[in-house]
């Protein structure tokens, strides 16, 4: 009988939706009273997640019961409204959650009838995504903005930055840097840190900046555009030397401000960078996969710029939004559109990157898969603390994206290459088959260069002591072993072609029991240690012997205790 | 008169870094303490494991008074704490300046614990002027050090250069083996690996930096070394194996060698063709002596190199001799005050040079490769990998990129 199948896609859960992106954009005011209209489980889930990326305390809710939500929920809404209007706040922004959206409570009916000025209602659409939310957000806060006919000179509006955007404060730091380094004030940041007399004055701005076009702001710069009579500006992402000039001075050019002399002392700043710095020798020969499923501007930008001014190539890319995707395929030969975390897990290994850039998943999976060098730069992150420092855009962001790559690169893939402090540097004189030795030539070629000397030394070394330990000679199937486990950063996929012509070992016989007794343990263990073995499979007690032995030798340990055997658990991730 | 050292590093960190890549032997720095953590921290990044370093940290009433004793004590403390196959003791400038006894010291030593192995590596003042001749100190001290062995008839031995070339002399041993010529490799991880060199009945120098090393051998144990050419690229691997298959006797590995060269001569092909034309002019700057290696890959390519050799020993001469006539490479033997100035001259489209050198090549944006990445040069297939991936390594637009920022922007 032919049985229905449906593909599981998981990615929705690790995408945040319309009512995360409303409640960061309304969080980051400063002095607004965020109201969350939802049930307590709904509100705590949101109020924590948020916490872990930027500390807001103010965002309150209406705790509502089942049978508010069935009865009507109004009268908790006002309830909550009138003890805030108490305390004079300088706005109410309400935020509806997916249960009040189902029974449509008469949201509006209730500000209308608290009668508070300032209130902001915004009911983010089911099925939504993170940037729709935003935008809703945005375009709702428009109706308490200040119409105003006068524009401040040289000022200008950021549109895009939100609580639980990635590095928000640091890119805006720095994006203000650089626009006052041009003479160019920022009126208002919409919305993260900002106050709501910010948010109101935002009218009066002479331009819109879409800090974010591949994600959010384009529609709430087109919504000011026709409401206030300010153009907006969303066509370049500064991230990168070049970029970050072409973005300043097309500011400028907007105001017909014909001093240049910041953008000249900002590039011979990175051409000293470059001159003196570590820079090309490492990142030339490196590569990097990004994922950034809720941040496609920095995943347009950093991909554009670590290709054509840093030259890392980039060779995967995972972000959700199509025209970014179709942009980013110039530069990346390898761009997931809404990847789920099986289909980026398939790509690291088949792409090898160096460095993965992205969010907690991403971290996880890579973890899982020996990919050490991680740079966090998208949400979820579970706890990841943001300040103005490290920003990614703007001059000092394409300095730190270099910076840091080279950082966590360099020095992780040097050490990954070495053996013990006071390891062994050779098992002794051992006789290697002419394949196993042609193997590992073919391995080194795959190498980058600036580690390939000492990588190989490190896979000859642990090939020998294999082999010695096998009492055998070096044989291509032991370098395909160390191959495995032993190459730096992982360089799995493209190894596996070397060994195309190993015959595969025989399938394991998953119902084969192995009695703890019937194995061979070529060093002492301790008992309970042993007692230990019965967790793992039947069919992988062979190996995981071999394995906890091999690990107890690479930490010079004697024997294998419980806690060696803890420990080299713990570095497989179990 | 040059104005900056461009050697990678002293002759001592190169005989550090060669000696810490054997297991067996454990060398120890003598040498006051700027010496010693220099030379420590230089060669941390190519050892493979045993990162630390002993050292005799020479104080001033060393020496004032001698160091000797300070020097035998650690030499003990070394012996009893790894009893390792043998001790080199890697000398410094300071105590060859003050002429301390080294010899002396080995000697009461090994009189007072006959187990004890301790050899002496003469760096330091002796090769102030180039890397690599530190290396083949430390190959020619543990030579000292090694014990005759009966030869094996009809094997062969291949002698190559520097720590780097343990265990990355496949491409040259693999078609040898294949004829069914036992071989011996020089250098190799462990001790008593290294130490069978002295059971091969030929041997054959595969790179211009083993001179001493050679030479020892020969003073020792009586084995001629040969040096017919590098073995890198096509011509000069095939040249150089079918010199060996000649010398001994072998039809097997001349079929070898023509099987090779069917396979791997259309790769040399498209990659000579993609090069054609463009005018690519490649400076080579002193190296761990791959400055002639890759530089006579390049040139086989169909660049016009430009060397600046690390030495000029006798391999040296003869292998520029090939390189001149087959090639029509350019040695630059002249002092030079600065990386500029010859850039300046030259105009080379690519410069491969060491790390502190690069500073001066980025400052015009001049695409460079770092020599010390690009070991393990020898056989067909190395050259044919940096052939076919030089173009995207060394990433021209991106400097172009950047030449285009200076221009626009100064600086």
């Amino acid at each position: 009988m032919t049985q229905d199948t449906k593909e599981f896609r998981m990615q929705e859960i690790h995408t945040p939706s319309a009512f995360e992106g409303a409640l960061w954009t309304a969080c980051g005011i400063k002095d607004a009273i965020t109201i969350f209209h939802s049930p307590p489980g709904c509100y705590i889930n949101q109020h924590v997640n948020m916490l872990v990326n930027d500390w807001k305390v103010d965002l309150y809710s209406t705790n509502l019961s089942y049978a508010n939500v069935m009865q009507g929920a109004e009268e908790k809404l006002e309830e909550v409204m009138r003890k805030f209007i108490a305390k004079d706040p300088a706005a109410i922004i309400v935020v509806t959650a997916p249960s009040v959206e189902v029974t449509q409570d008469d949201v509006e009916g209730v500000a209308n009838k608290v009668g508070f000025k300032d209130t902001v209602i915004i009911r983010p659409p089911i099925g939504g995504i993170a940037s729709d939310g935003r935008d809703e957000a945005f375009i709702k806060l428009l109706d308490i903005m200040d119409p105003s006919e006068e524009k401040l000179p040289n000022s200008v509006n950021i549109i895009g930055p939100t609580f639980s955007t990635f590095n928000w404060m640091a890119d805006v730091c720095e994006l203000k840097r650089m626009l006052e380094g041009i003479g160019v004030t920022v009126n208002t940041v919409m919305t993260a840190g900002a106050t709501v007399a910010e948010i109101k004055r935002a009218p009066k701005a002479a331009l819109n900046l879409c800090m974010y076009p591949y994600d959010c702001g384009i529609k709430t710069a087109k919504e000011m555009e026709k409401r206030f009579g300010i153009p907006y500006f969303d066509d370049i992402i500064p991230i990168g030397f070049e970029n970050s000039s072409l973005w300043l001075e097309k500011i400028a050019g907007f105001f017909k401000s014909s001093d240049t002399s910041f953008v000249k002392k900002e590039m011979q700043s990175a051409i000293e960078f470059a001159n003196s710095n570590m820079f090309f020798t490492v990142t030339f020969e490196m590569t990097a996969s990004l994922s950034f499923d809720n941040n496609n501007t920095y995943a347009v930008g950093i991909s554009e710029f670590y290709t054509s001014e840093a030259g890392t190539k980039v060779v995967a890319c995972s972000v959700s939004n199509p025209d970014a995707a179709k942009r980013i395929g110039v530069v990346c030969d390898e761009v997931l559109l809404n990847g789920t975390i099986e289909q980026k897990r398939d790509k690291l290994i088949s792409t090898a990157p160096m460095a993965v850039f992205g969010n907690f998943y991403d971290k996880k999976i890579s973890m899982d898969e020996g990919f050490q060098n991680f740079i966090f730069a998208d949400i979820p992150t579970i706890g990841y603390m943001g300040t103005e420092n490290c920003p990614f855009m703007g001059y000092r962001g394409a300095k730190y994206l270099v910076q840091c790559l080279v950082n966590e690169v360099y020095m992780g893939i040097f050490l990954e290459t070495k053996g013990e402090m006071e390891g062994k540097i050779s098992g002794g004189v051992v006789p290697w088959e002419i394949k196993a030795e042609q193997a590992l030539m073919k391995i080194s070629e795959m190498m980058p260069h600036f580690i390939r000397a000492t990588a190989v030394k490190k896979l000859h070394q642990v090939a020998e002591q294999m082999a010695v330990d096998n009492g055998t000679d070096v044989t291509i199937e032991i370098v395909q072993k160390v191959a495995d486990k032993f190459t730096p950063t992982k360089f799995k996929a493209k190894f596996s072609e070397v060994f195309d012509e190993v015959e595969p070992q025989a399938p394991v016989d998953e119902d084969e029991e192995v009695p703890i007794k019937s194995l061979t343990f070529n060093m002492e263990w301790d008992d309970e240690a042993k007692d230990m073995l019965e967790q793992v499979p039947s069919p992988f007690r062979k190996v995981a012997v071999e394995n906890t032995e091999n690990y107890a030798k690479e930490h010079s340990n004697e024997k294998v205790t419980v806690a060696v055997f803890d420990a080299f658990r713990k570095e497989l991730g179990m | 008169m040059p104005l900056k050292s461009y050697e990678h590093c002293c002759s001592t960190i190169q005989a550090l870094a060669s000696l810490g890549k054997i297991e067996g032997v454990i060398p120890l720095l003598h040498g006051p303490q700027p010496c010693l953590y220099q030379n420590q921290v230089g060669s941390m990044s190519c050892r493979p494991a045993q990162l630390l370093t002993a050292g005799t940290l020479i104080n001033k009433s060393d020496v004032v008074f001698g160091g000797e004793e300070s020097l035998k004590q650690q030499v003990k403390n070394i012996y009893k704490k790894y009893k390792p196959k043998m001790i080199a003791i890697i000398n410094t400038c300071v105590p060859q300046l003050i002429a301390e006894d080294i010899e002396g010291v080995i000697i009461e030593l090994e009189d007072e614990i006959p187990d004890l192995k301790v050899v002496t590596c003469k760096s330091g003042f002796n090769y102030p002027r180039s890397m690599p001749l530190g290396s083949d100190a430390a190959w020619a001290a543990l030579v000292g050090g090694f014990k005759e062995k009966e030869k094996v008839p009809g094997s062969v031995g291949i002698i190559g250069r520097t720590g780097q070339d343990a265990g990355n002399m496949a491409p040259i041993d693999i078609p040898i083996k294949k004829a069914g010529i036992k071989t011996f490799l020089f250098p190799a991880p462990h001790i008593d690996e290294m130490e069978k060199i002295v059971c091969a009945d030929s041997l054959y120098s595969i790179h211009i930096t083993n001179h001493l090393t050679s030479k020892k051998i020969k003073e020792k144990f009586g084995t001629e070394t040969h040096f017919i050419e590098i073995p890198v690229g096509l011509e000069g691997t095939s040249n150089f194996l079918r010199g060996v298959a000649d010398r001994e006797n072998s039809q097997k590995l001349h079929d070898i060698v023509d099987e090779e060269e069917k396979r791997v001569r259309p790769e040399f092909d498209r990659i000579k063709a993609s090069f054609a034309g463009k005018g690519y002019r490649m400076l080579l700057v002193t190296g761990p002596g791959n400055e002639v290696s890759i530089g006579k890959i390049m040139a086989e390519l169909g660049m016009e190199v430009f060397v600046v050799p690390c030495m000029k020993n006798q391999l040296y001469k003869q292998e520029k001799t090939i390189m001149e006539d087959r090639y029509g490479v350019t040695f630059i033997e002249k002092d030079f005050d600065l990386l500029e100035d010859l850039i300046e001259e030259i105009k080379p489209t690519f410069v491969s040079c060491e790390f502190q050198a690069q500073v001066e090549t980025v400052r015009k944006f001049v695409p460079t490769i770092i020599n010390m990445m690009y070991l393990c040069d020898y056989g067909y297939d190395y050259a044919i990998d940096l052939g076919t991936n030089f173009l995207t390594t060394i990433k021209q637009p991106v400097y172009e990129k950047w030449q285009g920022f200076v221009s626009k922007y100064g600086g």
